[in-house]
């Protein structure tokens, strides 16, 4: 495999949670509420090759956008470091702050992420200007190569955000993300608010430019059709640790980690025949609070295969066969050992 | 009784605004019957929530029903008194939100707030009610329920929430249960845990469901009768393996066709071009048009409902031709 182009090495990023206005409604009736520390992101450590797509799945709190965040130097780690071609994607020390542009990120809302006071141009362009990536006289041209590339035309720098639909707004986020000629995209969620006739739209754009810009990418989603879709490799997370990690293909057709194994299980596939209604089986149990997730694997308390050991010590990542790795006292497949 | 327990004829549902009038609900016409699934799919915007808002006499002024009848078990609803629609409410017909909030009471105990929209139709002692609430909460998958009823919302998680929200409507043991997207905002291993009990609770209660969502593999698991809707209108209707199986409607078929799983791996996906029109600006004649492949000259005129058996759809140039 070519060097990498993101190392994540050991991140970790804790929150401290304020507790939301529910809670603090509550709390003024009396109820009991807790406040405690969540490891949204708990000792992660992955490689993204130049050019690859890796998906990362999981449920919801699981801390895929945090993940993310890290990774595109939003959110700096509590623990362990992101790197981008070997820097940190965080400089200083004591107050830490993005150093790099080789990294942009975009949302899964396309009303929120675009500011509503300015012309699209302007919105484009404000990035590599004020990074030095192009000269203010340049910003026309290169802002049309940039709608050109997401598939509008160039007269849409002249307009305001509400003037488009959510997926033009999409196609925009993503024209500002590409003007800053990054070398890696993180995409939490991108077609998730969109509407489903417009998702195909936005996954093939993504496809296109893959193909001609050789962009690399952490593609977030829960939809587990798309990411099969769309990404070379795939992590899986639970609750803030990665339990699987692997070729797109083997994950999906022989998982080796009993959750991954259950959350395929547990998608409604499209049935278009037969009268057998029963595509899908869900996962027993609830998803632990990520409060107090259990000791051991945290999936124990879901998982049909838990022993004792799995009760108490949390499996690390671990090597299997074919480049899988899994952390699991009883994987699916089959040792490399 | 004999016939459908709901039978929508026609149902025109608008909205007036500054930008002018929305037609949200077009001549809806559709029936339920007593005991089945019903998947009424359609992308944001088409008139899946403001279908299901009309048959509960939910539009708030100034939208109106401004054509057409909803009749449930015989009786017309649309026009009735609002007092005579409240008690009605819950009692015969209830409504899922996709947003738990939108049913739940932050400030409420559980137990309570449910015992709550008991006492709004029968008088029953509060052990009762309490009893029959535990009862319910069993039903939709809380464990140990008795032991939870005076925990408050925010105690549970968005997937316990939720199902207490489907509990709070079959609390009355209403005929037909609207449920408007209540699984999107979960998870997917929440969602078939909810999938798969309420596929039970309406096997086992008699219970009729309208199950909106624009998931076509989730409604496929589902139900036994879709309805597709596009910009207000329903486009295609037909037994789900027949309508997924062979669409007819350009519309239905393209949306089918667009999905992940009818693709190799990394290949581009079938697109359907463009983008849902304004409601405020829908195009003359048939609203797909714009975006449709096999649009002609034909398409400048609204395409009436073709009925074939059970299928219907709406369109010049359907894909299959309607067998019965
Ligand atoms: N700013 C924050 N303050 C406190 N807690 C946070 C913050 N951001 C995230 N968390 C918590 O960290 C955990 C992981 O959150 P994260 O947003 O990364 O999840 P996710 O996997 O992206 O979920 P979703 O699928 O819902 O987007 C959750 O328990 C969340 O509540
Ligand atoms: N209170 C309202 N006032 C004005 N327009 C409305 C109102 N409620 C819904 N609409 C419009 O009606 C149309 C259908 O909405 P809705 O039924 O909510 O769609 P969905 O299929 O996503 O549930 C949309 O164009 C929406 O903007
Ligand atoms: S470590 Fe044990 S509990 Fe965890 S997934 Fe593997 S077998 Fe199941
Ligand atoms: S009526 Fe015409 S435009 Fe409309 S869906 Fe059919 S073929 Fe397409
Ligand atoms: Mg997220
Ligand atoms: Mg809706």
């Amino acid at each position: 495999m070519s060097p990498a182009i993101v190392e994540v090495r050991n991140v970790s990023r804790r929150f401290a949670p304020t507790p939301s206005i529910g809670e603090r409604i509550a709390g003024l009736f009396g109820a009991y509420v807790e406040n405690r520390t969540v490891h949204a992101v708990d000792r992660v450590s992955l490689d993204i090759a130049p050019g690859e797509v890796l998906g990362l799945v999981g449920e919801s709190g699981c801390g895929k956008s945090t993940l993310g965040r890290v990774i595109a130097g939003i959110h700096p780690p509590s623990d362990g470091e992101a790197f981008i071609h070997g820097e940190p994607v965080m400089g200083g020390s004591r107050r830490r702050v993005k150093t790099t542009t080789r990294v942009q990120m975009i949302f899964q809302d396309p009303f929120g992420s675009l500011d509503p006071r300015f012309r699209i141009g302007a919105t484009i362009a404000e990035g590599p200007i004020a990074h030095g990536l192009i000269r203010r006289a340049e910003a026309r041209a290169e802002v049309a190569r940039w709608l050109s590339a997401v598939g509008l035309p160039a007269d849409a720098a002249d307009r305001f955000p509400h003037q488009f639909s959510g997926g033009q707004r999409q196609r925009i986020a993503i024209a500002r993300a590409l003007a800053m000629q990054p070398d890696i995209l993180v995409c939490d969620e991108p077609v998730a608010s969109l509407d489903v006739s417009i998702q195909a739209q936005i996954i093939n754009l993504f496809l296109k430019l893959r193909r001609e810009l050789n962009l690399t990418m952490l593609f977030i989603s829960h939809d587990l059709g798309v990411i099969r879709h769309i990404c070379d490799r795939v992590a899986i997370m639970y609750l803030g640790r990665i339990v699987e990690l692997g070729r797109t293909e083997d994950i999906y057709t022989r998982p080796a980690h009993h959750y991954t194994r259950a959350l395929l299980d547990s998608v409604p596939k499209l049935v278009t025949t037969g009268d057998d209604l029963v595509s899908f089986r869900p996962i027993s149990g609830e998803l632990p609070s990520p409060l107090a997730p259990p000791p051991g694997c945290h999936f124990h308390l879901r998982c049909p295969a838990a022993d004792a050991r799995c009760r108490s010590e949390a499996p690390d990542l671990r090597d299997l066969a074919d480049g899988r790795r899994a952390a699991c006292h009883h994987p699916l497949i089959d040792d490399r050992t | 009784m004999s016939g459908p327990l709901l039978v929508v004829e026609g149902l025109t549902t608008e909205f007036p605004t500054r930008a002018g009038i929305v037609r949200a609900v077009r001549e809806v016409s559709f029936h339920v019957e007593a005991g089945e699934i019903l998947g009424l799919v359609g992308e944001s915007g088409s008139g899946k929530s403001v279908t299901g808002f009309s048959i509960l006499g939910l539009i708030d002024p100034p939208g109106r029903i401004t054509g057409g009848s909803v009749r449930l078990a015989g009786c017309e609803l649309v026009g009735l008194p609002a007092r005579d629609l409240r008690a009605m409410r819950g009692r015969e017909i209830a409504m899922v939100f996709q947003d738990p909030a939108a049913t739940l009471n932050p400030v409420l105990r559980i137990g309570d707030q449910m015992a709550l929209a008991i006492h709004a139709h029968e008088t029953v002692s509060a052990a009762a009610a309490r009893a029959r609430v535990a009862e319910v909460l069993t039903l939709v998958g809380i464990p140990d329920a008795a032991r939870r009823l005076d925990a408050y919302p925010h105690q549970f998680s968005g997937g316990m929430r939720q199902r207490v929200a489907i509990a709070t409507a079959l609390l009355n043991r209403p005929k037909l249960i609207i449920c408007d997207e209540p699984t999107t905002a979960l998870d997917v291993s929440v969602q078939a845990q909810i999938l798969t009990e309420m596929r039970a609770l309406a096997r086992d209660t008699g219970t009729a469901l309208i199950w909106i969502s624009h998931d076509l593999a989730t409604v496929s698991s589902l139900a036994s009768r879709i309805i597709v809707m596009y910009a207000g209108r329903v486009i295609e209707e037909g037994p789900i393996r027949q309508v997924l199986s062979a669409p007819g409607h350009p519309y239905a078929r393209g949306l089918l066709d667009s999905l992940p799983a009818k693709a190799v791996a990394g290949k581009d996906l079938m697109q359907i071009p463009g983008a849902p029109p304004s409601m405020l600006a829908l195009p003359p004649g048939c609203a797909f048009a714009p975006r449709c492949l096999r649009a002609d000259g034909a398409c400048d005129a609204e395409p009436a409902p073709t009925v074939a058996g059970d299928r219907r759809w709406r369109c010049h140039h359907p894909h299959a031709e309607p067998t019965s």
